[in-house]
């Protein structure tokens, strides 16, 4: 008698067999009880396994994670929505003729730090200027 | 991205989802890491990460689950050579355990608890074998393995689950 065929009884069941594997495997069986009983087994077990029901997925699993998911929609689109304004609005910046001609108020930006560096509350720095007031023209 | 054609996941969910969360049971064995295993598998296929194949929507579910399945299991696994135990005497009962009839009555959350004690890849062969019907072929290509490992995983399972539901 040939060797049992071991994995190949499953294969056996389930068609997978070459053409070749298949004559060798029916051949065995014929002859071997041992086989045979174990073949029987196997499909037994599949057969429980493939009637296995279907199984409900808790009530209102998905239908919780739509609503997640379009929540996730709703942020993402108003993060859109308030990334594309900040971008128009620094678009129409740099295309504005007027910021061809900067001028900023350096004069008072200088006396304004000169004023809160005088008075941090340091009796020295109050009693003598820490700058001369400074004249800017543009 | 996904292929040309795929389904979106809220299509996958309305249409599929008791086969996704059957899968999703069947292979992790309990609620709890099912929803799980289902948000993840939702997740990828919104992400695009699985390209889709014009074809069985199951059989690329079925693809997306098992990867996500084992790839959590590998992920939680501390000594990953206990997934595919070497000795195959380890593996296969004695085949005298054959003579046990198995008893008609066996009831299916006996077969899961069975199912839910088979080593991971033993497990995601015989579910995506016998629960979802791929081929060997289909199955080989899901785990990126040959089809004889396709062969020997299905049947070293089963030998295991008749091992399982005789003795209970």
């Amino acid at each position: 008698m040939s060797a049992h065929p071991g994995d190949l009884l499953s294969a056996y069941l389930d068609g997978e067999l070459t053409a070749r594997e298949l004559e060798s495997v029916s051949a065995h069986l014929e002859g071997c009880a041992e086989c045979r009983r174990e073949l029987q087994s196997l499909g037994q077990v599949r057969t429980l396994v493939r009637d296995l029901p279907p199984v409900d997925p808790p009530f209102g699993l998905f239908e919780r994670m739509l609503r997640r998911r379009n929540r996730w929609g709703t942020r993402a689109a108003v993060a859109a929505l308030a990334a594309g304004a900040v971008a128009s609005v620094a678009m129409m910046g740099m295309a504005s003729p007027r910021e061809a001609h900067v001028a900023p108020h350096v004069a008072q930006l200088v006396d304004a730090h000169t004023a809160s560096a005088s008075t941090s509350g340091d009796p020295i720095s109050e009693m003598t200027p820490a700058a001369v007031p400074v004249s800017f023209q543009p | 991205m996904a292929g040309e054609g795929a389904p979106t996941w809220e299509d996958v969910a309305r249409s599929h989802g008791r086969f996704l969360y059957t899968v999703a049971y069947r292979l992790t064995g309990n609620r709890e890491d099912a929803q799980d295993l289902v948000q993840e598998v939702l997740l990828r296929v919104r992400r695009g990460l699985q390209t889709y194949q014009p074809g069985s929507l199951e059989g690329w579910l079925s693809r997306i689950t098992t990867n996500a399945f084992l790839d959590d299991v590998r992920r939680r696994k501390r000594r990953p050579e206990d997934l595919l135990p070497e000795d195959p005497d380890w593996v296969l009962p004695p085949t005298g355990g054959a003579d046990v009839a198995l008893a008609a009555e066996v009831l299916p959350d006996d077969i899961q608890a069975a199912l839910a004690r088979l080593p991971e890849d033993f497990r995601a062969a015989v579910v995506l074998c016998d629960v979802v019907g791929l081929s060997y072929q289909e199955i080989g290509q899901t785990l990126e393995v040959p089809v004889g490992t396709v062969r020997s995983r299905i049947h070293r399972g089963r030998a295991l689950l008749r091992k399982a539901l005789t003795s209970a």
